[in-house]
């Protein structure tokens, strides 16, 4: 309960009126994205279109208490590889294609940019580790079985 | 109680699952009705009372269990100040903290088995039985408390529990409660808190360790993936933060991937790796050199100051030894700098084990030193005066402390940003270099806890003013690294480290107790005079009550243990346990690389079969998406049973 309690009181900060109005009220995705911690995140738009159910990144307080307890350290493991997976997957597609990497590494790396080479070595290096069977992308089972040995994997 | 098991499995089982929290709500409740109506189908008459009471306290107990969960977690020792210092400045900061945090915590336990056991004991004996003090020659009662002991921990500390010679080695008796064997309660806590030490250690090490190094590796290591998909920091609140964080990551992209194509042209001439050979030579005899140097130096220092009694003279060693570990890693890192090594990260190693072994073998030549000459001394208390050492250690370390990052931290702050426009006006945090201190702290404190069993209290009281400090100097003063700092890989190094020092002072403590003589005339362990042939040591007192049982089953079980044989029997028994357990592992690795090649397979039967199928429904105008339906889930079965496949949602 006080876990909910601190995420309520987080998600009426991000506009108190309309809370206070109707607490099922649901904000728009420029409102959720005044989170301090998803304001400086390079894949701010991607995780707000993840938990929201209405798909278009605004949230009700479910959607809110949802990401936040994704991103939570209790959750179990396997329910934060899921939706990194899901966060990671640009295209929603339910494989991460070499295009996804490409983004993902393009949003890492901010202003500065990889030229067309590197990129393509660098991609080619993680499909050579990650991807079992050859078919050029990762699916959830290859992305689940590297991730989860990677040690610093803790969202 | 079924319908209540049923609710917390429910409860786990959703947790699990990967939906929203309506639809989590609503299995919830469905599953909870459909259970409710069944146990009311099953049960027609009325249930009882009994069964009333049992299920509604079974529910308060659940609820409560689950409120005390969240009031634990909200209680959780710095929550907020980790979270704060995680938004600023990432994992990497925020792992010297939670070090800090875990070594205090380690302590706790000690420090309550020493005071349950120890002290408290001699206390209520103090106060009991009227007896000034645990020497045997007259108590010097007109010493008091003038302050300066705080710094030497001499004089007026010597006539309290802080050392090994106040305790009495009577046997306690209080009103008829029973008997406390004062002889035998400091030798078993002794062990006891180093025993406890020891299993807690191995326990986080070997966990570590697991983690990191044996699930991370395989036969692979996914280095790429990680570092792309675990790129981000996700608590990172601070702009500022957070484009330093993209600039690191551009810069080990770009360092990682000039690093890949050297291979290509990596045929260095012979003459070029001699060099390097012979200077890496030249530097690591120049740092082997600077430590025996050093070492040899302290050993000779530590005769002489013997006898002056002056506030300074008694305090030279520990800040000759204080400054020494403050002075000379920088220059070791300078060193390690001319070597140049290819990675960043083989560098930073290099540096930290150097300091370890400095320390090392700093501390090995002081214990050396105290065992040799100190422990000589015919009418003195010896174990005293190692106790008030190592207290003079411990607080010196602790001023060095406050003092380095005072002056590291924040003066250097105020002078850059006031006086001269450096480049760069905060200083980075060096968590390898603090980390090592904090350990270096530690291990003053397990060697000395023996001889000063209130050292653990101390400790506790300076690694929660140092984390305070540490906080506000971290939040004030630092600015983030940019060089990326891999936590989790670090702390199992760390914790080796510390493993190491543990051994070392387990070592030195044992060697303590079992070889040398204690002392004659004060301590739990004094004894008359026994000539020079006989010895006398702390250990002889579980000699003594083993002997004493002679006759009885435990001696000759006693005897069995000890004897050559059995030992041997168990190194045997090990032995082939380590081999057995390897030839394990080479099985299963030998099985990863077959099933990796099977999947291989799989992978491109998988492709083979899409164009032959592609090419079938061109000719018969099928759609394809019906055929992946059919086909994916037999491919990806063998790599998760029951995990959803690609194919299945296109």
């Amino acid at each position: 309960m006080f876990f909910v309690y601190s995420v309520y009181k987080r998600f009426r900060q991000l506009n108190e009126d309309k809370v206070q109005r109707d607490k099922n009220v649901k904000l728009s995705r420029e409102e959720i994205l005044k989170l301090p911690e998803l304001q400086v995140n390079p894949f701010n738009d991607r995780i707000t279109t993840v938990f929201s159910s209405s798909g278009d990144g605004g949230m009700t307080f479910e959607d809110f208490l949802d990401m936040m307890s994704v991103f939570s350290d209790n959750a179990p493991k396997n329910v934060k590889v899921e939706y990194a997976f899901r966060i990671y997957d640009f295209d929603e597609d339910d494989v991460i294609s070499s295009d996804d990497l490409k983004q993902v590494v393009n949003r890492l790396t901010g202003e500065q940019q990889l030229n067309e080479e590197e990129m393509q070595q660098l991609i080619d290096n993680i499909l050579e580790e990650a991807d079992l069977d050859d078919d050029d992308s990762l699916s959830f089972a290859e992305f689940e079985h590297v991730i989860s040995k990677a040690p610093d994997f803790i969202k | 109680m079924d319908e209540l098991d049923g609710d917390l499995r429910t409860a786990k089982a959703v947790r699990d699952m990967q939906l929203h929290m309506k639809e989590k709500r609503n299995i919830k409740k469905n599953a909870s009705d459909i259970r409710r109506q069944k146990t009311l189908k099953r049960q027609t008459k009325q249930l009882g009372w009994f069964k009333r009471t049992k299920y509604s306290i079974g529910m308060s107990w659940m609820h409560l269990k689950q409120k005390m969960a969240e009031f634990a977690y909200s209680l959780e020792l710095w929550k907020s100040h980790l979270k704060k210092i995680e938004g600023h400045f990432g994992t990497g900061v925020t792992s010297y903290f939670l070090f800090l945090k875990w070594i205090f915590l380690l302590n706790i336990p000690v420090c309550i088995l020493t005071l349950g056991f120890v002290v408290i004991p001699q206390v209520l004996y103090r106060y009991y039985m009227k007896v000034p003090s645990g020497y045997a020659m007259p108590a010097n009662s007109s010493v008091s408390f003038t302050g300066e002991e705080l710094l030497t921990g001499g004089n007026w500390f010597e006539e309290t529990e802080m050392y090994y010679g106040f305790y009495t080695n009577q046997t306690i008796q209080i009103n008829n409660l029973g008997e406390y064997d004062m002889k035998f309660a400091y030798l078993f806590t002794c062990g006891g808190y180093y025993i406890l030490t020891l299993i807690i250690l191995a326990l986080s090490i070997s966990r570590s360790y697991k983690m990191n190094y044996i699930e991370g590796s395989g036969t692979q290591t996914f280095y790429m993936v990680s570092r792309v998909f675990c790129g981000w920091d996700y608590n990172i609140t601070d702009t500022a933060a957070a484009s330093l964080r993209h600039k690191s990551f551009f810069n080990e992209m770009k360092e990682f991937l000039s690093g890949k194509k050297k291979p290509e042209d990596d045929v260095k001439k012979l003459e070029e790796k001699c060099k390097w050979f012979f200077i890496r030579l030249l530097t690591n005899l120049l740092i082997l050199g600077t430590i025996g140097g050093l070492a040899y130096m302290i050993y000779a220092v530590s005769g002489r100051i013997e006898t002056n009694t002056r506030i300074l003279a008694d305090l030279a060693l520990p800040l000759l030894v204080s400054a020494v570990i403050l002075i000379v890693p920088p220059i070791f890192s300078l060193i390690a700098r001319i070597e140049s090594y290819e990675q960043p990260k083989n560098e930073l190693y290099m540096n930290m084990l150097r300091t370890m072994l400095l320390k090392a073998s700093i501390l090995g030549i002081l214990v050396y030193f105290w065992f040799t000459q100190t422990a000589k001394r015919e009418n003195e208390c010896w174990e005293t005066l190692v106790g008030q050492e190592i207290y003079k250690l411990v607080i010196v370390d602790f001023i060095f402390t406050l003092g380095a990052t005072f002056c590291l931290e924040f003066l250097r702050r105020i002078f850059a940003t006031h006086c001269c426009k450096l480049k760069n006006p905060s200083p980075e945090f060096d968590i390898g270099r603090n980390t090592l201190d904090l350990i270096y702290s530690q291990a003053l404190c397990w060697l000395g806890t023996y001889y000063s069993p209130l050292l653990s209290v101390i400790m506790i009281l300076k690694l929660f003013i140092i984390f305070y400090v540490k906080r506000i100097s971290v939040l004030q003063n630092c600015r983030p690294s940019l060089r990326p700092w891999r936590a989790a890989r670090t702390h199992t190094i760390f914790m080796g480290f510390l493993f190491f020092f543990f051994l070392m002072a387990t070592v030195a403590v044992a060697v303590g107790i079992i070889i040398i003589d204690s002392s004659h005339s004060c301590g739990p362990y004094r004894h008359d005079s026994l000539g020079d042939d006989q010895h006398y040591y702390a250990y002889r007192v579980v000699l003594d009550l083993i002997d004493s049982w002679r006759g009885e089953v435990v001696y000759e079980i006693i005897s069995v243990i000890t004897s050559p044989g059995s030992i041997a029997l168990v190194l045997v028994a090990l032995c082939v346990g380590t081999y057995y357990m390897r030839i394990v592992m080479i099985g299963h690795k030998e099985m990863v690389t077959l099933l990796r090649q099977q999947l291989a397979m799989e992978g491109r039967d998988k492709a083979y079969l899409l164009r032959m199928l592609q090419e079938a429904s061109k000719k018969r105008k099928v759609k394809p998406s019906n055929i992946n339906r059919t086909l994916a889930p037999q491919t990806s079965s063998l790599l998760n049973p029951g995990e959803r496949s690609p194919g299945m949602h296109q």
